[in-house]
This record gives C-alpha cells, sequence and structure tokens, in this order.
C-alpha cells in the first residue's frame, strides 16, 4: 500500500529543481510528433532519444523519457481517428467510431473526446498505481505462458466476433493474421512459409504491414475522392467543437472509468496493451442498450477504446517497475533507458527505491496536465488534415509509409510488406473481412505459438495442468462466452428472420 | 470489383453468388493450406506444429463457412432492397489500380535510384494522376517534400536511406 516516506521523497526529488521540468513539452511533442507518420512507433522514438540519456540527470532522463511515453499514448489516436490510421495495435478500436466520425465531419469533436479518454485514463491508472504498485505487481507474477495464451486466443477471436458482419469472414481473418505472425524461422530453428526468402527469415515485419492493412489500403479507398470530408460545411477545425468533444466524454463517464479499470488491468499482462482496447470496446458495446450505433462515429467507442489504450500503458509502466518486465516495444526501450542511469526495474526495485517509483508515477500524473493543453493545440493543428486535399494527401501519407517502413525494418522487406498487405487489406475491405482482426493475429501469433509451447511443456503433455490455473480458466470462459454469444443473437435474429420470411412466402 | 452479388436464376429458385468472396477465401484457404504443408515438410516435430497444425485445420474449416454463406438463396424482400448489380465507377477502379502500380514502383524504385529521386518522381506522376493540374504545385510540392523527409530521415532520425543526390544527409 501507500508508502508515505516514499511519496515524501519523491515529492522532494521531483521539486528539487525546476530544470529538468523544462524537458516535458519537448518529450510530449515528439511523443505526439512521432505518431503523425504512419509507420514510426513510440519504441523507435525512445529510442532514436537514447543517445541523449547520457548527457542528462537522472531526474531529467526520468522526465523527458515519460513525457515521450505520455505524448505518444495519445498521438496514436490522431492518424487513428483522422486517417483511420492507427499508430499503433493500441489504437485499433479507435478507428472503429473515430474514423466515422472524422468521415461524418465530427472530427473536432472525436479528437476532443480522445484527448480528455487519454488524460482520464491515464490519470486513473496512475492514481492506481500510487495505490496499488506493490499488489499489482504480484498479481502480474501469478500470470504465465496459459494466462497469456488464452489472452492472445481472446483477442483474436473477440476481434473476429466483434467487427463486420460475418463471423466466419471475421475468424477466417484472425486465423489469416495468427498464421502470418508465425511465418519466419521457428523454435526448432527451421523457415516456414518464406518461399526461400531471406528476408523473411525473421518473420514478416509487422508495423510496415499493420501500416499497409489499415492506412494504405484505406489511402486506395479515398482515391477519387477531393477530401476526407466531403461537405464543405463540416470541413472546418473550430477549437470551440474540440471542447464540445471534451465535454460530452464527460457525459459517459461510467464508459471512460469501465475501459480505464479494464486497460488498467489488461496492461499489466505482456502485450496486453495491443488488446485491451479492443475488450474495453467490446466491452462498452455489449452493456450499451443501442449497440448497433458502436461502429458508426458513436462518441462511446472512441471514450472506450481510447481510455483502455492510455490506461493499458500505464499497467505496462507498472509491469515494468514492479517487474522489471517491458510489456511492449515502449517499455523496453525505456527500461534501457532506466539501465543507462543504473537503475533495474524489479522486485527488489519496488522495494529498495520506492520513491523513485513514485516519482515516475507522480511525474506522469503532472505530466497528464500538460499534455491536456499541449495535446489542444495539437490537435488543433492535426484537425487541418480534413482541409488538405486527397490528391496531395494521398501521396504524401503513402510517401512517408514507405519511407518510415525502410527506415524501421532498414531493407526493403518493410516497403515490399507495406505494398503486398495494402492491396490485401483493400481487398479485404471491399469484401468485409475485418481488417482488425487480421492485425490483431498478426501482433499475437508469434507469442501465441510461444506461450502454447511453453504450456505444453510445463504441462508435460498432461492438460488437466490447466485445471490448477485459474485465471486461464475464468479467462477461457470469458473468451468462449464472447464468442458463442454473439453467434446465438445472430443465431436468434436469423431464426426469426427466417420465420418472418416464411410467414411472407407463404402469405 | 462488384459490391453486390451477383444472381443467377435456376428453375424457379434464384440464388446469390458472391463470386469474388469465393475467389478470395480460396486464395486464402489455398495460402493456409499451403503454409501448412510447408511448415510440416520443414520440419514435422510438435514444437514446430504445435500452433500451425490446429489453427490452419480450424481455418480450412472456416473456409467452408464463408463459402456457405456466399451462396444463398435471398428472400423476397432481400431482392427487391438489394442495388441492382453495382460495380465499381470504371474511373475510380482505373485510380486505385494505378495508385497500387505507382506504390509497387516507389517501393521497388526507392532502394534501386534513392529515395529522394524516387519520392520526387513519385509524389510528382501521383499527384498528376489523382488530378492536380497546377505546374507549380506539381513541382514544388514533390521537390520541398522530397528534400525534406530526406533531411528529416536523415539528419534528425540518423536513419541512412538510399539517395542519388542528397548523399550529404545521411
Amino acid at each position: 500500500m501507500l508508502d508515505l516516506h516514499a511519496l515524501i521523497a519523491a515529492l522532494h526529488l521531483l521539486g528539487s529543481s525546476w530544470q529538468p521540468w523544462a524537458v516535458v513539452i519537448p518529450g510530449i511533442l515528439i511523443g505526439l510528433l512521432i505518431h503523425s507518420v504512419p509507420g514510426l512507433t513510440t519504441s523507435m522514438a525512445l529510442a532514436i532519444c537514447l543517445p541523449l540519456i547520457p548527457y542528462m540527470n537522472f531526474l531529467q532522463a526520468l522526465i523527458f523519457m515519460t513525457a515521450m511515453y505520455a505524448g505518444s499514448v495519445f498521438g496514436v489516436a490522431i492518424p487513428a481517428i483522422l486517417l483511420n490510421v492507427p499508430g499503433s495495435a493500441a489504437a485499433v478500436g479507435t478507428t472503429f467510431d473515430g474514423f466515422p466520425m472524422a468521415k461524418a465531419g465530427k472530427h473536432n469533436e472525436a479528437l476532443g473526446l480522445a484527448l480528455v479518454a487519454s488524460c482520464f485514463g491515464q490519470v486513473v491508472v496512475y492514481l492506481l498505481l500510487l495505490g496499488l504498485a506493490g499488489p499489482i505487481g504480484a498479481f502480474a507474477l501469478k500470470l504465465g505462458p496459459p494466462e497469456m495464451l488464452v489472452l492472445s486466443l481472446w483477442g483474436v477471436t473477440l476481434i473476429g466476433t466483434l467487427s463486420g458482419r460475418h463471423l466466419s469472414r471475421g475468424l477466417l481473418a484472425g486465423v489469416l493474421g495468427l498464421l502470418l505472425g508465425t511465418v519466419g524461422v521457428s523454435a526448432r530453428g527451421v523457415p516456414r512459409g518464406t518461399f526461400g526468402i531471406d528476408l523473411l527469415l525473421d518473420g514478416i515485419p509487422v508495423v510496415p504491414a499493420i501500416v499497409g492493412l489499415f492506412a494504405a489500403a484505406e489511402l486506395f479507398n479515398l482515391v477519387g475522392r477531393e477530401y476526407i470530408v466531403d461537405n464543405l460545411a463540416q470541413r472546418q477545425v473550430k477549437a470551440i467543437r474540440i471542447l464540445a468533444g471534451m465535454r460530452e466524454a464527460f457525459r459517459h463517464k461510467t464508459v471512460m472509468l469501465r475501459g480505464a479499470i479494464l486497460g488498467s488491468c489488461i496492461g499489466i499482462i505482456p502485450g496486453g496493451h495491443a488488446i485491451a482496447n479492443l475488450l474495453s470496446y467490446s466491452e462498452a458495446r455489449r452493456v450499451a442498450k443501442d449497440p448497433e450505433k458502436f461502429g458508426t462515429g458513436d462518441p462511446r467507442g472512441v471514450l472506450a477504446a481510447e481510455t483502455a489504450n492510455a490506461s493499458s500503458e500505464g499497467g505496462s509502466m507498472a509491469t515494468l517497475l514492479a517487474l522489471g518486465i517491458p510489456t511492449g516495444g515502449a517499455t523496453a526501450v525505456m527500461l534501457v533507458a532506466f539501465s543507462m542511469q543504473n537503475i533495474t526495474g524489479g522486485p527488489s526495485f519496488m522495494r529498495d527505491h520506492a520513491d523513485i517509483v513514485y516519482a515516475v508515477i507522480l511525474a506522469n500524473l503532472a505530466q497528464v496536465a500538460v499534455l491536456a493543453v499541449v495535446g489542444f493545440a495539437f490537435i488543433f493543428a492535426a484537425g487541418f488534415v480534413v482541409k488538405v486535399r486527397l490528391r496531395l494527401l494521398v501521396p504524401t501519407i503513402l510517401t512517408l509509409a514507405v519511407i518510415g517502413s525502410y527506415a524501421l525494418s532498414h531493407d526493403i522487406a518493410g516497403p515490399i510488406t507495406l505494398a503486398v498487405f495494402a492491396i490485401i487489406g483493400w481487398i479485404m475491405h471491399k469484401l468485409d473481412y475485418p481488417v482488425q482482426a487480421a492485425v490483431v493475429g498478426l501482433l499475437l501469433g508469434r507469442g501465441a505459438e510461444g506461450n502454447l509451447l511453453r504450456t505444453y511443456q510445463m504441462s508435460g503433455g498432461n492438460f488437466g495442468f490447466l485445471l490448477t490455473r485459474p485465471i486461464a480458466i475464468v479467462m477461457f470462459i470469458l473468451l468462449v462466452a464472447s464468442t458463442t454469444l454473439p453467434l446465438v443473437r445472430s443465431m436468434r435474429t436469423a431464426a426469426r428472420k427466417g420465420k418472418l420470411k416464411w410467414n411472407e412466402e407463404h402469405s | 470489383m462488384p459490391d453486390a452479388p451477383s444472381i443467377n436464376e435456376s428453375a424457379d429458385r434464384k440464388f446469390a453468388v458472391d463470386m469474388p468472396n469465393i475467389l478470395f477465401a480460396t486464395a486464402l484457404a489455398g495460402w493456409i493450406a499451403w503454409y501448412c504443408w510447408d511448415a510440416w515438410h520443414a520440419n514435422s516435430a510438435m514444437e514446430n506444429m504445435i500452433l500451425i497444425l490446429p489453427v490452419s485445420t480450424a481455418g480450412l474449416l472456416l473456409y467452408f463457412f464463408v463459402i456457405a454463406g456466399s451462396i444463398k438463396r435471398p428472400s423476397l424482400a432481400e431482392i427487391q432492397s438489394t442495388p441492382p448489380h453495382e460495380l465499381m465507377d470504371r474511373g475510380v477502379a482505373i485510380k486505385i489500380a494505378g495508385s497500387m502500380a505507382m506504390l509497387a514502383a516507389l517501393v521497388l524504385a526507392g532502394p534501386l535510384i534513392g529515395f529522394d529521386v524516387a519520392t520526387f518522381v513519385y509524389m510528382l506522376g501521383m499527384m498528376a494522376f489523382l488530378g492536380e493540374r497546377r505546374i507549380l504545385v506539381l513541382l514544388f510540392f514533390p521537390l520541398l517534400f522530397s528534400v525534406a523527409v530526406i533531411y528529416c530521415f536523415g539528419t534528425l532520425l540518423a536513419t541512412p536511406l538510399p539517395v542519388l543526390i542528397f548523399r550529404g544527409q545521411n
């Protein structure tokens, strides 16, 4: 629980000088800017700035890295809303209602909603961490390969059943993603599905594939149109409408709170932040009185996904601090940054350096306030994207995506992956296959295979072993329920329609 | 690509066959089957197939559900509410196909002739293809954009890119 001595020491540490705080705004801006380029990631931004760390004192480095992290948590939502390009897997859910809102000319409101949701999610998770960092760390230790495997499968099936009108196409897209995620050299050291191409030995480059599936495919759909928003009157960027969106967010406090708590819990699991937004979105839709509105530009969809995204990233930070385990690329780079300052996360770190842990949490809380202001100014500028003619915007984004992919993979594998997946994504979109399911599968495929293998090795081939894992059992029950309930619901609807049809043909 | 299924009449019954979907699903199933075979061929040990075999099997089963869903007999109400055989506007289809081809050209040409030149040519070509006719915009926007991108990636982000002209930036 809360260690008051350590908390006071943390406050003293943070308040010892104003100078380290000067890096907050640049840090947040870098985090926001990086995600305006499709293909660039938080981990890349953090990695690029790593050489600066040795020139900073500990506190300055800490604040700089966490500020960049805070900026990037919200930054991913901006292209997700304006261009249907999720800056990372954590923003996939934001596209579901964010982009329909933008297309309907409600981009100002959608961005305002996302900003509030992001700040709210971060505040909730860091307040939770302040009081529960220790117990959260202990809980995270209980999660092993079986739980992570079930979580991965849950993510894929959930997204497969959630999006699109056809359950079988959704699940097939998820299966495709899972298999694509395992392409490359296996645990046995043999190449699979590489067509003999050396560039594929490390697997399919994930970020270029995601950018291709989402961004490029969506940009092809915009070809032939003049602007993202057709209506001239709706093509406006107004601070007052961003503020209206921000106000609207507070009308859905329950949605935000539920999303923030869900995200905090799922975010502590390695890989969890990739699906926290999807689970939160699914839950918001499930409990809504009018679930059919989700996916058509419902503010609750943006709020549910974004709060979970923001809070799950805070959850990742908890695992980093409590266990010294990075749960994603960004936290992995932060671990490196910490080690450059001779700090290593883990249970002993939590015990011996509780003041530093509290300093990280408090710094993040303070940065949320700055993010609210800087983020507002940033989205005001970013909102002008809807005023740019698509004949300029489409080639610009595609070029950035190609060069970003090259920069990421350092060879032609990235751009080729992007182009191939752009075409596949466009076809999937046209034929009503949920691209999101393939993306989540692609992200989780390799991890799912590793966790399945480790589970098998732990069990010694005896599946009774799973009965000794209550958390995995609960998660598995939830997986089955979340897959079968929509199926039962759609079968009931089909039966009702069938009855009507029979009546129609025999009357 | 048709957006609506075609309707083939047989005797007194009407079937809607979603042919584009059948072709795409068959391509997916073909790749899944090939991938499973390739993995098995590489090494049939448990460690290698533990995920691929069950997931591929599930994928092939799902394929049959997708196919079954692509051939159905719609009700009278559905037929009346479905717009007649919609084809994508020819002009838009050409623009999309052209955009895909140009993207492929940029991807292949970038590493060969340098991203500075390839970016400029691609931007110019793509903007003209999508309808930009202002000469100054056509020349200066791609030029400024190419310089800015190469500078940002090469200098600010310290990411080496293959270039032909701006060698000093990398």
